[in-house]
């Protein structure tokens, strides 16, 4: 590990714009823009992938991204409240939480980036339904059966000529299948474990070899049944497909190095499958625990540790395969925590809160402003930035779909994201 | 007898409608035989054993056909306790909060059950009436549900749906256990029309609106279905160009009666008996939805001429559906007749995509080509695999060996000859058999007939009924 910079203290060039505007202030147009996104080259979109990280429960945002020179913060969580000289500082306002030391690391490559002020009108702080409204971009009246990425898979498979039946989207634990993926007449798979994509038994008993099957392949074409056309096309992608995992699990180093946590698993499965270079574009995990009513500070230190460091596996092992162009992870909660704090030392449900992306190349390692601690709405911090501009973001520049048609309305990108293709 | 047949590689749209809705009957060409037998037990129900086939020939298969939709049992099907079998067990898992046992329990009716098509269409019901365990969390109101389903599988569509409209576990899971009059809920008058009775497209948002009003003071108290008057909105009602309705049941009456309802209905049985791999026209379809309307809405009538249509028997339809993880373990089960751990086959069969009890959103499981995809193909082999290995499983109470040698088979390519003619389409290829001969032939003793298995499972045609 690299020690040779302080990583209490370091200071970039990008966050001098930040500082120079006071908390709370409404962003001026131009030096948003004015930040040019100098990412690499981009490689064919069709090859990106999005990794999402969920965390359920209600992240506490304020306690992540932590506005140290504001004294209201100290004010408002007396007991709660990260010590000044504890916070990983990134600039004359903002820090990280000391427990994410990973995560500053990555600040510091630029392969981070920090949305502030992230939420939606009218903010419901019920956990399903704020949840809900995260994955289907509805309100509960109106119907929210299907997810954001759900629709996508939907758009894009109608779009392919659905030569591959690899789902687009794989949703790794064994929670229920997250809203998000769902749509009708998508499919999407949950994996708990990669042996699910291992064929058991010997290969004897399994397929025949290679020139068996392009045998069939050949006498299956004359028989002119597509449907069993189609199934042995698709068993011998699925084949390859499992042949290409076993080459990645039987390299000697394919595992990583990674924490022996609950996401620090999941985030390895994910690498594992995409260096066996799956057909997915889409990885959907969770990690749940961030709904902190009582004694907070140990159970989010231990949460945000978790986070950061299975974070800083994943990128690591990526910029080791030379993926790090190529897969972005969006790290979100379904809200922030209320700013002031309970009496159980904890916080309650709140609204606003910061978002997360990391990968590629970020330049910008904010965007957008520290919602103000004295301006609440009813106790909670203000939105500015409504999440599904975020996610109209990443269908176009990152994933290469329309956002209209699969939000099915119009959102304002987030162009100061620098994702453009 | 009509002299015009129904070719096996005829597209849909070349095939006369009245000509497919015939009752099938055997002739020189087309003999009423084991492969036939074994068709109408995939489709009907799921696969049987090699004597149940043959007890099955021995009959007129129009005969088969209207006990299965009588819901009485074929020869060979028995099993004398097996009601109070089920009964006993729904006992002990109600007892428990456990909603997979109740999955457990729906898992022993079809493997056991001597009339197979019912616990069919209870499946198919279920998947129509999509309901998830994991949001209604009851068990005792699932299993009621599916009671419900079970008792009006084969019945009369208009009870089944004035049914289903008022049960708990389904009200539950569309949020609608309470419509009040101040703010209607549109959610379950939107899935009654689109997802139940008419499909999309066959009302507009103001039919939606008004049928949402027809439900209001509909609620659930302790676990019961209870109209609250002071709830409903009594104001008049429009729906679907009929100008009064009252009430709620009258409003389903109302929506039973579009003409929309019978195709939608028919459509959906045609896909899950016949192919979802090609779509018939609505003109194809008329004789089944004629048929549907002029017996009050009969499910057994449609279904009975679906299974014993030329359609289906004269050889058109092998091979032109994929199984679903419930057929395919099932059939495989009850072929073999296996018995196992039930907790492990539940988990296993949601590991490939059916959950019985858990589907995976209002519309159900989308069928045909979705059930194939890189994850679940390695997953219904390894189902298979895994099977075999579990220490619990037993073959006619015995090992798998024992089973395969009591029914005659010596070696390795004799049972994959056995296995294919129960259990598969069509033949093994040459490639295939060749395989087969060199690669366990000369295995050991104990090995040689599982490992052949294990082989067979990972074929691409073990997926096709």
């Amino acid at each position: 590990m690299n020690n040779r910079i302080n990583r209490r203290t370091f200071t970039s060039a990008s966050f001098q714009g930040a500082a120079a505007l006071a908390i709370g202030a409404a962003a001026p147009q131009g030096w948003l823009q004015s930040l040019a996104a100098n990412l690499h080259a981009q490689p064919n979109s069709r090859e990106r992938v999005l990794v999402v990280i969920q965390l359920s429960g209600g992240n506490d945002g304020l306690n992540t991204v932590i506005p140290y020179s504001n004294e209201l913060y100290y004010k408002s969580r007396p007991k709660l409240a990260i010590p000044k000289d504890e916070v990983i500082k990134f600039n004359a306002e903002l820090g990280m939480h000391p427990s994410l030391r990973g995560v500053a690391d990555l600040i510091e490559s630029k392969q981070f980036c920090v949305l502030q002020g992230v939420g939606y009108p009218n903010p419901n702080r019920s956990h399903f339904e704020s949840m809900d409204i995260w994955h289907s971009c509805q309100r509960k009246d109106a119907r929210g059966t299907e997810g954001w990425l759900g629709r996508y898979f939907s758009l894009s498979s109608q779009l392919a000529n659905a030569d591959t039946t690899d789902s687009l989207g794989l949703h790794l634990g064994s929670e229920q299948l997250p809203l998000a993926l769902v749509a009708r007449g998508v499919q999407t798979p949950s994996l708990s474990s990669i042996d699910q994509l291992r064929w058991k038994g010997k290969p004897e008993e399994n397929m025949a070899g290679k020139e068996e099957m392009e045998l069939e392949k050949k006498s299956a074409a004359t028989t002119e049944n597509s449907l069993l056309d189609f199934v042995s096309a698709s068993t011998s992608a699925a084949i390859q497909a499992s042949e290409r995992l076993e080459k990645a699990l039987a390299s000697p180093d394919s595992a990583g190095d990674f924490p022996n946590s609950q996401l620090g698993e999941k985030l390895k499965l994910v690498s594992r499958l995409l260096l066996a270079d799956l057909n997915t574009k889409v990885y959907y995990v969770t990690l749940d625990g961030f709904d902190t009513h009582a004694n907070q500070l140990l159970a989010h230190a231990g949460l945000m540790r978790q986070w950061s460091e299975a974070l800083s596996a994943f990128h690591k092992r990526l910029n080791s395969a030379g993926l790090q162009d190529r897969v972005l992870v969006l790290t979100f909660s379904e809200f922030g925590r209320r700013v002031a704090e309970n009496a159980s030392q904890g916080t309650d449900h709140g609204a606003a809160a910061p978002a997360f992306l990391s990968g590629p190349k970020l330049e910008n390692s904010v965007i957008g402003t520290q919602p103000s601690l004295s301006d609440l709405d009813d106790g909670d911090l203000k939105y500015h930035t409504d999440f599904r501009r975020l996610y109209a973001t990443l269908i176009e520049d990152w994933l290469g779909a329309s956002s209209k048609q699969v939000l099915a309305s119009e959102y304002a990108k987030l162009d100061e994201l620098g994702l453009n293709a | 007898m009509n002299s015009k047949s129904i070719s096996s590689t005829m597209r849909l749209e070349d095939i006369d409608a009245n000509l497919a809705w015939q009752a099938w009957e055997p002739s020189q060409e087309e003999p009423w035989d084991l492969r036939r037998a074994a068709l109408l037990h995939r489709r009907s129900g799921f696969a049987a054993t090699a004597e149940q086939l043959r007890a099955t020939v021995a009959i007129r298969p129009d005969e088969v056909v209207a006990k299965m939709v009588q819901g009485e049992p074929n020869p060979s099907f028995e099993m004398d306790s097996f009601e109070s079998d089920s009964v006993d067990l729904a006992k002990s898992v109600l007892a428990t909060s456990d909603t997979k046992q109740l999955a457990s329990w729906w898992l022993h009716r079809m493997l056991n059950t001597p009339t197979p098509l019912v616990e069919k269409m209870t499946l198919f019901w279920h998947g129509h009436f999509a309901t998830g365990a994991e949001k209604v969390l009851d068990v005792e109101l699932m299993h009621t549900q599916n009671q419900l389903l079970r008792q009006n599988a084969l019945g009369d569509f208009r009870n089944l749906a004035q049914g289903i409209a008022k049960d708990p576990a389904m009200l539950i899971y569309l949020d609608s256990i309470s419509n009040r009059k101040a703010h209607a809920n549109e959610n379950f008058a939107r899935e009654l029309m689109e997802l139940f009775c008419l499909g999309e497209g066959n009302y507009t948002e103001a039919d939606v609106q008004q049928l949402a009003k027809c439900f209001t003071g509909w609620e659930i108290r302790r676990k019961q279905f209870r109209f609250n008057p002071y709830q409903h909105d009594d104001s008049t009602k429009s729906i679907l160009g009929q100008p009064v309705i009252e009430s709620g049941e009258s409003a389903i009456d109302c929506v039973l009666a579009s003409p929309h309802m019978p195709r939608f209905i028919v459509r959906k049985l045609f896909r899950f008996f016949m192919t979802e791999d090609a779509e018939p026209s609505d003109a194809f379809l008329a004789p089944l939805a004629e048929r549907f309307a002029q017996t009050n809405y009969s499910i057994a009538s449609v279904v009975q001429m679906i299974l014993g249509s030329r359609l289906m028997l004269s050889g058109w339809s092998i091979g032109r559906k994929v199984r679903s993880p419930v057929e395919l373990a099932v059939g495989w089960m009850r072929t073999l007749n296996c018995s196992t751990n039930l907790g492990f086959l539940a988990d296993r069969l949601k590991t490939i995509g059916q959950a019985v009890l858990f589907p995976p959103n209002v519309k159900g499981w989308e069928g045909g080509r979705a059930w194939i995809n890189s994850s679940t193909l390695v997953g219904r082999a390894n189902l298979i695999y895994e099977l075999i290995q579990n220490e619990m499983t037993r073959f006619d109470r015995g090992t798998f060996q024992e089973f395969v040698k009591n029914n005659n088979v010596s070696d390795s390519v004799q049972f994959s000859n056995w296995f294919a003619n129960h259990f598969f389409v069509e033949e093994l290829s040459i490639a295939e058999k060749d395989h087969i001969q060199r690669s366990f032939k000369a295995s050991s003793p104990d090995r040689w007939a599982s490992q052949t298995m294990i082989y067979l499972a990972s074929r691409p045609k073990i997926h096709l009924s």
